[in-house]
């Protein structure tokens, strides 16, 4: 049962990103005047700022784990995978 | 597993799932934007061949190397290749398209200042690939 499932969602997914990318693909009416610059940079510079933010964000976060959950921490506690015989 | 809390965890996916959709949503838009091309642009077939570019315009003139617009005109540029792969980039109007044989690839801009500016191959094409340029001469409107 599990294969068929999984079969099926790998031909729903087959199915769903052609169609997708078929409504979403640009169509044939006429654009309007822009700046490409302007459009490509500040897209550019968004996503450089999410892509940082959620960089700094992680990092810190696992940099913070690894300082928080050392054994030398003074409010580590052990697990009882670790047992209690320290 | 007493006590465990997996809450932490799906907050961080819903954030993770969020982000990656918004972060689509804005390339497509600007993918769309810049891919509609405005109904009286100007066509100018774009053809590059070892180890150079030719301009053509719908006038039927042909340049080779010098790329003649105007201030504040949309051109449509339709980028095809005789030989190898080549990649049309002006630098300083975010213009960059491949050009492959037997395919004709679109792209269209709207110069906005009156000055030259460099047009340079972005794809490796041979031995003499690097001083495969060229120039964007940009003029006072005509009209």
């Amino acid at each position: 049962m599990k294969k068929f499932v999984g079969l099926f969602l790998v031909l729903a997914v087959l199915m769903v990103i052609p169609a997708v990318d078929l409504a979403f693909a640009a169509g044939d009416e006429p654009g309007e005047y822009l700046d490409r610059r302007v459009v490509i940079w500040n897209l550019f510079y968004r996503l450089m700022t999410v892509g940082f933010t959620v960089g700094a964000v992680v990092s810190g976060t696992m940099i913070w784990q690894c300082w928080r959950f050392r054994e030398s921490h003074p409010q580590a506690k052990p697990t009882p995978y670790e047992g209690t015989d320290w | 597993m007493g006590g465990h809390s997996n809450w932490p965890e799906w907050i961080y996916i819903g954030v993770i799932v969020a982000i990656m959709v918004w972060v689509g949503a804005e390339a497509w838009d600007a993918e769309r934007l810049v891919e509609h091309v405005p109904e009286d642009a100007e066509t100018i077939i774009v053809t590059g061949q070892q180890w150079f570019w030719t301009f053509e315009y719908e006038d039927g003139t042909k340049t080779i190397g010098d790329l003649y617009v105007e201030v504040g005109k949309a051109y449509k540029l339709e980028i095809v290749s005789k030989d190898v792969n080549h990649s049309f980039n002006i630098h300083d109007y975010v213009v960059l398209m491949d050009a492959i044989p037997g395919r004709v690839n679109t792209v269209w801009f709207a110069p906005t200042e009156v000055g030259t500016y460099d047009i340079q191959c972005r794809e490796f094409c041979g031995l003499i690939h690097y001083n495969m340029r060229g120039t964007l001469i940009v003029e006072e409107a005509s009209t």
